[in-house]
C-alpha cells in the first residue's frame, strides 16, 4: 500500500452483493459493506445470524468447508477479489489474520507460539524470532506476564492470557487486517478489559473486524457496528449513531434488548 | 393438580424398577465389574499356567547340562570342534578345486583335458585330507564312549524309577526282579581322560603334518586361484597355533565342576542353539528363535509404519470424503483376512514371486541377488507388514482425529500450507498417540504365528548379521513358530515341552511390556494436552 494516501480513509474490506450457501441452506443475502482503513468494525446480531460467516469469508476460512459456496458477488480486500481463483489462500491468509472464539494457542512453547507464523514461512533466524517476540508479545499487552517463562507451554496460561497469546501470534506475522471472532466471549471483565484495550492500541496499526455479542463491548471499542439479522445486514453505521439514534425498528429492538 | 401428586411431587426416593434388588446404576455397575473380573481371572489363570508348566524348565534343564558334564559329552565336544574345524579346512580346499573346475569347463575344455588339469594338485588335497583321519577316528571313539555311558545312566536311572514306584505300590516282589546296575559314570570318563596323551600325540603328529604340507604349495597357474591357496596356508597354520587352545582346555576340564542354575539360566536365555530330539545332547537357547523374531518383526515395521502412518495422515488431512469412504474400510478389511490364507499366499504366490523378482535385471547391481531361497524373514515380513498395516493405520488415524480442530484453523488462518500444517502441528500432536499406535503394531506382528510358521523358512539359526542386506534373505524360525510347530510333538511333563512354555513366557513378558509402554506413552500425551 505504498501508494496510499492517509486520507480520506478508504475502505480496505468491501463486500458487494454477496450471497452465500451451506449446500441448500442460505446463510447470506445480498451483503454490501465497506470496511474502512484503521476502523474497528463491529458486527453484532442474534445468534445464528450469519456474522461469523460473513467474517469467515473475508479470510477464505470457509474453504475449509466441504458444501460451503458463493452464490453472487464479491469481496475485495486492498481492491483485490479475493475468489478469483488466482488467489492463493496462502498469501490471503497472511495479510488478513484470524482470532478465534475459543482460545487456542498450539501445544508449543509460548515463544514457538508466537513465532509460529514466521517459521513456516521459512524464517529461522534467532535474532529475527527474538525480536518479534518481544514485539508482539508487547503489542498484545502479555510481553510483562510472560518474558521470564517463554519456554513454558501456552496451554499453560490463563484463559485471558492465552487469548492475547493468539492475538500475538496473528500479530507475527504483520497482516493488515485483524479479523476477531468473540475474542472475550470466554473471558472474565478483568481479561476482557485487557483485550479491549489492546484492540484500542492496535487500531493504529491494523483494520479491525470483531463480532460480539456484548453491547457495550461493540460501543466501546468500535468506530463502525453493523447490525445482522437472518443473513441480511439491517443497518450499518458509526457506531455512536447506532446506539443513539438507530433508523431502523429491528436494530432498536436488538440494541435496547427487547429483542424475541 | 390432585392432592396426592402433589404429594408423590415431593416423594424423592427412586421410583425405577429393581434388578435383583439392585437400582440400574447398581446393576449396571455390577454387570461392567463383573466383565472385568472375569477378563482379570482369566489374565491371572493364563499366568499362573505358564508359570506353572514352565517353572520346573530350569531345574529339570540344569539336571541335563550337568549330565552333559559327568558323562564326558563335554569333553568330547571339545575335541569335536577341533575335529570339525579341520573339516573346515577341507572343504576351504575342495572349493579351490570346485572354482578351478568350472573356470576350465567355462574356456570350453573337454572333461579328460580338464581333469588332467585338476591332477596336478589333486594329491595335495588327498594327502591333506587324509592328515585328518587319525583325529576324526579318535574323536568317533569318545564320543561312543561317553553317549554310552550317558545312555546308561539314563536308563539305570529309569529302572531305579520303576523300582522305586513298584515299591512305593507295595508289589516288593516284582521290585525285586528288577535290576538295576550301578553306573558309576567316573569309569567313562576315566577312560577318557586315559586317551589324553593318545589325542596329543595325534595332535602334534597333524600338525606336524600340516606344516610339511604347506611348506611345499602346489602352484595352480591361476592368480585368484593361488592367492586363495595362500590363504589356505594361513588358515591351516592357524589351526595349527589354535590346537594348543583345545589342549589346555580339555586338560582343564572337570567332570565334577558344579553346575548351577545359572549356567542353565544363561545356556537358555544366551544359548545360540536349539536343538531338540539330538542323539547327543539337546539345547534349549532363545537366542535364535528370539532374534529370527525380532528380525521379521523389523522388517515388517519397517515397511507397515510409513504405509500405516502415512496412509493414517493422508485419510485424515489430505482424501476427499469419497476417497475416505472408499480406502478406510478398504484397509480395515485386510485385518478381517484370516492368518493361515495370508501365509498360504506367501508360501504359494509371494515367496516364489520375490525369489523371481531378484534374478531381474534391475538388480543385477546388487551381489546378494538373485536369492535362492522362497521363504525367508524378508518374505515373512512383508506378508506381517500387510497384517499390522491395518493395526497401525486405525490407531494412529484415531490420534490424528483427536488433534483438536481448533489448532488445524489457528495454523490455516495464518497462511500454513497443508503440508506445513500437518508437519508441524497435526503430527506432533498426535506423536505419541502414533507411537503407541506402532508398538501395539509391533505386538500384533511379534504374536503373529500362522503366517511366520508357513513363510519364514523355519531354519533354526541366528541371522548371520554380518552379511548385511543378505540377512534379511535367510530363512529364520521365530518363538511364536516354534511354539506351534513343536508342542504338539512333544511329551507332556518332558523337559522340551517346558522349554515350550519358557518360550510363550518371553513373548507373554515381551508382549505386556510392549502394552505398557503404549498405554504409559499414551498417558502422557493425555497429560500434556491438559
Ligand atoms: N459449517 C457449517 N455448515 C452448515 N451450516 C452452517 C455451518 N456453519 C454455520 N452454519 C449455519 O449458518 C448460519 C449462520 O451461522 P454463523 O455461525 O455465521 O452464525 P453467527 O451469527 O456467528 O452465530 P453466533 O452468534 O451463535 O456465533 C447458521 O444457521 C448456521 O446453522
Ligand atoms: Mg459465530
Amino acid at each position: 500500500m505504498a501508494n496510499d494516501k492517509p486520507e480520506p480513509k478508504r475502505p480496505l474490506i468491501r463486500v458487494s452483493d454477496f450471497d452465500f450457501y451451506y449446500g441448500e441452506k442460505q446463510a447470506l443475502f445480498d451483503i454490501n459493506m465497506d470496511m474502512k482503513e484503521n476502523e474497528v468494525t463491529a458486527f453484532i446480531g442474534p445468534s445464528g445470524c450469519g456474522k461469523s460467516t460473513l467474517l469467515r469469508c473475508i479470510n477464505r476460512m470457509n474453504d475449509l468447508v466441504e458444501v460451503a459456496r458463493i452464490g453472487r458477488g464479491k469481496i475485495e480486500v486492498n481492491g483485490a477479489d479475493i475468489y478469483d481463483p488466482r488467489v492463493d489462500t496462502i498469501e490471503l491468509r497472511k495479510r488478513v489474520g484470524m482470532v478465534f472464539q475459543k482460545s487456542n494457542p498450539f501445544p508449543k512453547s509460548i515463544y514457538e507460539n508466537v513465532i509460529y507464523g514466521l517459521r513456516i514461512q521459512g524464517i529461522n533466524k534467532k535474532p529475527v524470532l527474538d525480536e518479534a517476540v518481544e514485539r508482539c508479545l508487547k503489542g498484545a499487552a502479555l510481553w510483562d506476564e510472560v518474558k521470564d517463562r517463554l519456554d513454558t507451554s501456552g496451554l499453560s496460561l490463563s484463559g485471558g492470557q492465552q487469548q492475547r497469546l493468539c492475538i500475538a501470534r496473528a500479530l507475527a506475522v504483520e497482516p493488515d487486517i485483524l479479523l476477531m471472532d468473540e475474542p472475550c466471549s470466554a473471558l472474565d471483565p478483568v481479561a476482557t478489559a485487557k483485550v479491549e484495550e489492546l484492540i484500542h492500541s492496535l487500531k493504529n496499526d491494523y483494520t479491525i473486524v470483531i463480532v460480539t455479542h456484548n453491547m457495550q463491548q461493540a460501543a466501546r471499542v468500535s468506530d463502525k457496528t453493523a447490525f445482522f439479522y437472518l443473513g441480511k445486514l439491517i443497518e450499518m453505521a458509526k457506531t455512536d449513531e447506532i446506539f443513539m439514534s438507530p433508523k431502523n425498528e429491528q436494530t432498536e429492538a436488538y440494541i435496547s434488548g427487547r429483542f424475541g | 393438580m390432585t392432592k396426592e401428586a402433589e404429594t408423590n411431587r415431593y416423594d424423592l426416593h427412586s421410583r425405577s424398577r429393581r434388578i435383583l434388588g439392585l437400582d440400574k446404576d447398581q446393576a449396571l455397575k455390577g454387570l461392567f465389574g463383573g466383565n472385568a473380573l472375569v477378563s482379570i481371572i482369566v489374565l491371572a489363570l493364563i499366568t499362573f499356567f505358564l508359570f506353572k508348566e514352565g517353572a520346573g524348565f530350569f531345574g529339570q534343564y540344569r539336571h541335563e547340562i550337568e549330565l552333559y558334564r559327568r558323562s564326558g559329552l563335554e569333553y568330547v565336544e571339545i575335541m569335536k570342534e577341533e575335529s570339525s574345524s579341520y573339516t573346515e579346512l577341507n572343504r576351504y580346499l575342495n572349493s579351490i578345486k570346485g572354482e578351478h573346475a568350472t573356470m576350465l569347463k567355462e574356456q570350453g575344455l573337454s572333461f579328460s583335458e580338464a581333469k588332467a588339469e585338476l591332477a596336478s594338485y589333486e594329491d595335495f588335497i588327498y594327502d591333506f585330507e587324509d592328515l585328518g583321519y587319525p583325529l576324526s577316528e579318535y574323536v568317533l571313539e569318545m564320543n561312543e564312549i561317553a553317549i554310552g555311558a550317558r545312555d546308561m545312566y539314563v536308563e539305570s536311572a529309569n529302572y531305579r524309577e520303576h523300582r522305586e514306584n513298584l515299591l512305593a505300590l507295595g508289589r516288593d516282589e516284582e521290585a525285586a526282579e528288577v535290576e538295576v546296575l550301578d553306573v558309576d559314570l567316573s569309569l567313562f570318563v576315566g577312560m577318557l581322560k586315559e586317551g589324553e596323551p593318545d589325542f596329543l600325540a595325534i595332535n602334534d603328529k597333524l600338525a606336524a603334518g600340516i606344516e610339511r604340507l604347506t611348506s611345499d604349495l602346489p602352484t595352480i597357474g591361476v592368480a585368484k586361484l593361488d592367492e586363495k591357496m595362500q590363504r589356505f596356508r594361513q588358515l591351516a597354520l592357524m589351526f595349527v597355533a589354535e590346537m594348543e587352545g583345545y589342549e589346555t582346555r580339555l586338560k582343564e576340564w572337570d567332570s565334577q565342576a558344579p553346575v548351577g542354575m545359572g549356567v542353565a539360566f544363561a545356556s537358555f536365555v544366551f544359548g545360540k542353539d536349539w536343538v531338540t530330539n539330538s542323539s547327543i545332547q539337546d539345547w534349549y537357547g532363545i537366542l535364535p528363535l528370539f532374534t529370527g523374531s525380532l528380525l521379521v518383526a523389523s522388517i515388517a515395521m519397517v515397511i507397515a509404519i510409513p504405509l500405516g502412518v502415512g496412509a493414517a495422515i493422508y485419510i485424515n488431512q489430505v482424501a476427499t470424503p469419497a476417497e475416505q469412504n472408499f480406502i478406510k474400510p478398504y484397509i480395515e478389511f485386510i485385518s478381517a483376512i484370516p492368518s493361515v490364507v495370508i501365509g498360504f499366499f506367501g508360501i504359494a504366490v509371494f515367496g516364489e514371486f520375490v525369489r523371481r523378482a531378484s534374478g531381474w535385471a534391475i538388480f543385477s547391481g546388487f551381489d546378494i541377488f538373485p536369492i535362492s531361497e522362497r521363504l525367508t524373514a524378508f518374505t515373512a515380513g512383508c506378508l506381517l507388514a500387510l497384517m499390522a498395516i491395518p493395526t497401525i493405520f486405525t490407531l494412529a488415524e484415531d490420534a490424528i482425529n483427536n488433534v483438536p480442530k481448533a489448532f488445524k484453523e489457528a495454523s490455516l488462518a495464518m497462511g500454513a500450507t497443508r503440508l506445513q500444517t500437518t508437519m508441524r502441528i497435526i503430527v506432533p500432536t498426535s506423536l505419541s498417540g502414533i507411537i503407541s499406535a506402532i508398538l501395539l503394531g509391533f505386538g500384533r506382528v511379534i504374536g503373529e504365528t500362522m503366517v511366520v510358521l508357513l513363510c519364514a523358512g523355519n531354519r533354526i539359526e541366528i541371522p548371520d548379521f554380518t552379511n548385511g542386506v543378505a540377512t534379511f534373505f535367510e530363512p529364520v524360525h521365530t518363538m511364536t513358530g516354534i511354539i506351534a510347530q513343536e508342542l504338539g510333538e512333544v511329551v507332556n511333563g518332558s523337559i522340551h515341552y517346558r522349554a515350550l512354555f519358557m518360550v510363550g513366557m518371553v513373548l507373554f513378558l515381551l508382549s505386556l511390556l510392549i502394552n505398557y509402554l503404549a498405554q504409559k506413552i499414551v498417558l502422557k500425551y493425555q497429560i500434556s494436552r491438559g
